[in-house]
């Protein structure tokens, strides 16, 4: 027969189950948590506790106490210590476009304030401001949890979770496999 | 004029029961023809019993050419179907007696290629078992939206009408009476238009898609129709001479001469549309042309459909030409090679050159080919030989009733003398 | 006057016994019909037909099916839309890598087979400057992303207008309030039908029943998405209407490593997608068919 009436489009004969039955909440919303990533608090060793976990030193543990700070080397790929091997491809920046030279595990604003390194974010944000504002709108960076607030919380990827501040640039990566029934090209290994 | 006086509760069994002694009665060459038949059916329907037992991956069709062998073959088969009409128009619209004799053939086609349409739907299925739920009332019939119940409805309400007309008309004949006009005119003069709206219907099947430009063309229902009045008229002239040699059955060759000129017409006008076809899509180029593209050239290294599509163009070609030829007009053999070769080439440019290229490149322009497997051959040969069982028995019955052979006890054999003069 | 019975007619019952045989033998492979079907499923109503109970009856049903047939135990829920939810997906092109983990979390959410490797979502790899699909490659392997290369995953687009929708002789695919268009996979007779009507290559076929190892099976299922499909029917993305209906992301979007997509209710005008279609400057692919797909693509330049 033509379609049912207008209201009801998708014709169901029990209209009881048209629409889940759901408790009327209290309008109070779960929160969105930014994941903090470790490398933000600490520096993760090559030794290994007795229970086979890697080392973990704060940064506090020796800038808290290096008086006045260490000088800077000549470039990044020079230092030493616990930061040794570090790669440095940020374009035109370099060590004191970020870190605050007085403590060198905190980080310095534009305005000149100094911020604790958790609060990288905002950092990122003052240069990356488009993307920045895609973030807060779930355009950029993932997510988990769910899209409705009302019914469970919500866990986004802090910035640092993806982008190495140091040499932020994405990782390029083998993908998953192709699909079986995908039709190859010549130009499709490599 | 002695007719059989007996009430039809109980003449009417008795019809059917001689119907059964007659279709299963016969010379050696019969049985040989449809033991093989049977064979051949057997094997088909062994075939598909797999095919639902272990799921359509037996066959070579995939998500990206998801319909081909079973639906080009149903849709040939829908344009036999509609082919059979043209038979009826001389007969009845313009009185040509010639053709008023052997009209019953192109009936009895058409019940036959509606069978066989109706078999290549039901093995094309995934869940034939879930058939009910197409049923009206019982199941949910999606009318009128779905282009598909507007074809269920008319191919069975064409099998219906001329199941009615032949089998009055065989059913009258063997009673000895003379066939009331009322009972069987208007069935014919709807079957007319009935047959122009199943090949119409199926073709709007395809081209009211959107998503796949190949079908996506206003041209496409009437090439159906043309080239559908090329196969029912060219199956029937080789039917036609068959049953002069192997029956009793006279068939005056003003039939063959008629159905001769209807399909050179059609034919001519089938190549015209297919090149104007051709046309638009290369012309024009672009994506639209990329199915084009594929089938008579070939794209990205695929060649699959280029060797049938210039095999049916020149078989198409040859075969036309032969046909317009005055001189060979006598040349019976000749003639015939030029029917089975036009027949063959539109099946080619029907099927594998309708159905496959709808589906290549796909609606992600990827380029996956498809070939028949073996086990879609089986099954594709047993339904056509079903077809022809089909219309083997009913070419016997109705034949037999049209010259008297088929008669009740106590009617009068020589009806068809009379019954000619009244229509 | 009946004929008195001849030779004839005994050799024709014979032919005709021995042909019943021979046909018999011939279907008898439809024997193991019943590792694909049963009574139950046969005789089922339409999933808009069924009552309360009835649904609650058939679930049950479904579910000790799927243990007997699958090995694993598994919770089969009807889980229905909420009022005052429409759902919108949309993609960032500048930000996809076509690492193709979406496609693989829907393989494993969804439960696909696993020989096909079976995934509701194709990741194409386009020319960067150009949206001509026929210059895609959706069986790249190599590193992503590649230069001047973008990627477009596509996937079901839960039309406004779905030419799939129309084309199904028994009704068995339709669109449900909150938007997203479903197949009840007990009432599809597998013509196929609307494979060929879909402009997005969003629908995929069992052209054989499926195979899941028990333990990698996803236990959280419900009737019109994630279940374990039936051979012969037809299938696609219902946005995982099994977690989005209850206000989860569906699998896809969690797996993204990129975070390129983005997904919620239209309806509110607080939401990410509401941001996204109001603030990006969003298309449709293929829009010139008046399909009105519900999922948008978008560059962030």
């Amino acid at each position: 027969m033509l379609p049912v009436a207008c209201e009801d489009p998708a014709g169901y004969a029990d209209r009881s189950r048209r629409f889940a039955d759901v408790p009327a909440g209290d309008g109070s919303r779960h929160a969105i948590t930014v994941h903090r990533p470790a490398s933000l608090s600490g520096i993760v060793g090559t030794e290994q506790t007795p229970q086979g976990q890697p080392v973990e030193v704060s940064c506090a543990t020796c800038h808290e106490v290096l008086r006045p700070p260490p000088e800077l080397p000549a470039s990044p790929q020079t230092l030493g210590g616990p930061h040794s091997g570090l790669r440095f491809e940020h374009g035109s920046n370099e060590c004191r476009s970020c870190h605050d030279p007085e403590r060198y595990d905190r980080l310095r604003l534009a305005s000149g304030e100094s911020v604790p390194m958790t609060d990288a974010l905002r950092l990122c944000a003052q240069c990356h401001g488009t993307q920045h504002r895609d973030w807060l709108h779930g355009a950029h960076g993932g997510m988990n949890g769910h899209w409705d607030l009302t019914r469970g919380p919500r866990l986004r990827n802090h910035c640092v979770d993806c982008h190495d501040p140091h040499a932020p640039a994405f990782p390029r990566f083998r993908p998953m496999p192709p699909p079986p029934d995908a039709p190859r090209r010549r130009a499709d290994h490599g | 004029m002695a007719h059989s006086g007996v009430p039809h509760h109980l003449s009417y069994p008795r019809f059917l029961l001689k119907v059964l002694d007659r279709a299963t009665d016969g010379t050696w060459r019969f049985y040989a023809w449809m033991f093989v038949l049977t064979a051949i059916a057997l094997v088909g329907a062994n075939t598909w019993a797999w095919q639902v037992a272990r799921g359509m991956a037996v066959t070579a069709m995939s998500d990206h050419v998801s319909w081909g062998l079973y639906i080009a073959n149903f849709t040939f088969a829908v344009g036999l179907a509609a082919g059979g009409v043209m038979m009826v128009i001389p007969a009845y619209l313009y009185h040509d007696e010639d053709m008023h004799d052997v009209v019953i053939i192109g009936e009895l086609l058409s019940v036959a290629a509606i069978v066989m349409a109706l078999g290549f739907v039901v093995v094309d299925l995934g869940r034939p078992d879930r058939f009910w739920h197409m049923i009206p009332g019982l199941g949910k019939f999606h009318w009128p939206v779905s282009m598909l119940t507007w074809d269920v409805i008319v191919l069975n309400g064409y099998l219906a009408i001329n199941l009615h007309v032949c089998g009055y008309l065989v059913y009258t004949r063997y009673r000895g009476e003379r066939p009331d006009p009322r009972w069987y005119l208007p069935f014919v003069f709807l079957s007319i238009i009935w047959a122009i709206s199943i090949h119409t219907v199926t073709a709007f099947l395809y081209s009211g898609l959107g998503g796949r430009p190949f079908w996506n063309s206003a041209l496409l229902a009437p090439r159906f129709l043309a080239s559908a009045f090329v196969t029912g008229p060219a199956f029937i002239i080789l039917s036609l001479q068959l049953v002069r040699r192997f029956t009793a059955f006279k068939v005056p060759e003003g039939a063959i001469r008629r159905l001769l000129d209807i399909l050179r017409v059609a034919a001519l006008v089938n190549l015209f549309m297919l090149a104007a076809e051709l046309f638009t899509h290369f012309y024009t180029g672009g994506h639209h042309a990329a199915a084009v593209r594929y089938l008579w050239l070939g794209m990205h290294g695929h060649h699959e459909l280029v060797p049938w599509m210039w095999t049916s163009i020149t078989l198409n070609l040859g075969a036309v030409a032969v046909l317009l030829t005055p001189s060979l007009r006598e040349r019976r053999v000749v003639i015939n090679t030029a029917l089975v070769a036009i027949f063959a080439a539109v099946w080619i440019e029907k099927g594998m050159g309708l159905i496959v290229p709808g589906f290549v490149p796909s609606t992600l322009h990827e380029l996956v080919p498809y070939a028949p497997s073996i086990a879609e051959w089986k099954v594709t040969a047993g339904v056509w030989a079903l077809g022809l069982m089909v219309f083997t028995v009913a070419l016997k019955v109705g034949l037999q009733a049209m010259t008297g052979e088929l008669r009740a006890p106590g009617a009068d054999a020589d009806l068809a003398v009379e019954e000619k003069e009244v229509a | 006057m009946d004929e008195k019975p001849t030779r004839r007619v005994a050799l024709k019952v014979l032919g005709a016994t021995l042909g019943a045989a021979a046909f018999e033998r011939a279907l008898s492979p439809l024997r193991e019909l019943s590792e694909i079907t049963s009574v139950g499923d046969f005789m089922q109503k339409h999933y808009r037909e069924l009552s309360r109970d009835e649904m609650n009856a058939v679930l049950r049903r479904l579910e000790d099916e799927t243990q007997q047939r699958y090995g694993r135990e598994v919770t089969i829920r009807d889980v229905r839309p909420t009022e005052g939810v429409q759902f919108a997906y949309a993609l960032n092109l500048s930000v996809c890598i076509g690492c193709r983990r979406c496609a693989d979390a829907c393989h494993v959410e969804n439960n696909h087979d696993r020989p096909t490797h079976q995934s509701y979502i194709r990741v194409l790899e386009m020319t960067s400057g150009s949206m001509d699909m026929e210059q895609g490659n959706t069986g790249y392997d190599h590193t992503v992303p590649a230069e001047g290369k973008f990627y477009m995953p596509v996937q079901c687009q839960q039309c406004e207008n779905p030419p799939c929708t129309k084309v199904c002789p028994v009704e068995a695919t339709w669109q449900e309030p909150d938007g997203i268009v479903v197949v009840d996979y007990n009432w599809c007779i597998g013509c196929r039908y609307c494979e060929a009507a879909c402009p997005y290559h969003a629908r995929r076929f069992n052209w054989h029943k499926p195979e899941i190892p028990a333990a990698e099976i996803n236990p959280d299922q419900s009737y019109l998405s994630n279940r374990i499909r039936p051979q012969g029917v037809v299938e696609k993305c219902t946005f995982c209407l099994h977690r989005t209906r209850e206000g989860r992301l569906p699998a896809c979007l969690e797996a993204c490593p990129t975070g390129a997509r983005v997904f919620g209710n239209v309806l509110d005008p607080n939401s990410d997608i509401r941001w996204v279609l109001e603030n990006k400057r969003v298309f449709v692919l293929k829009e010139e068919l008046g399909t009105r797909p519900r999922f948008f693509y978008f560059f962030d330049v």
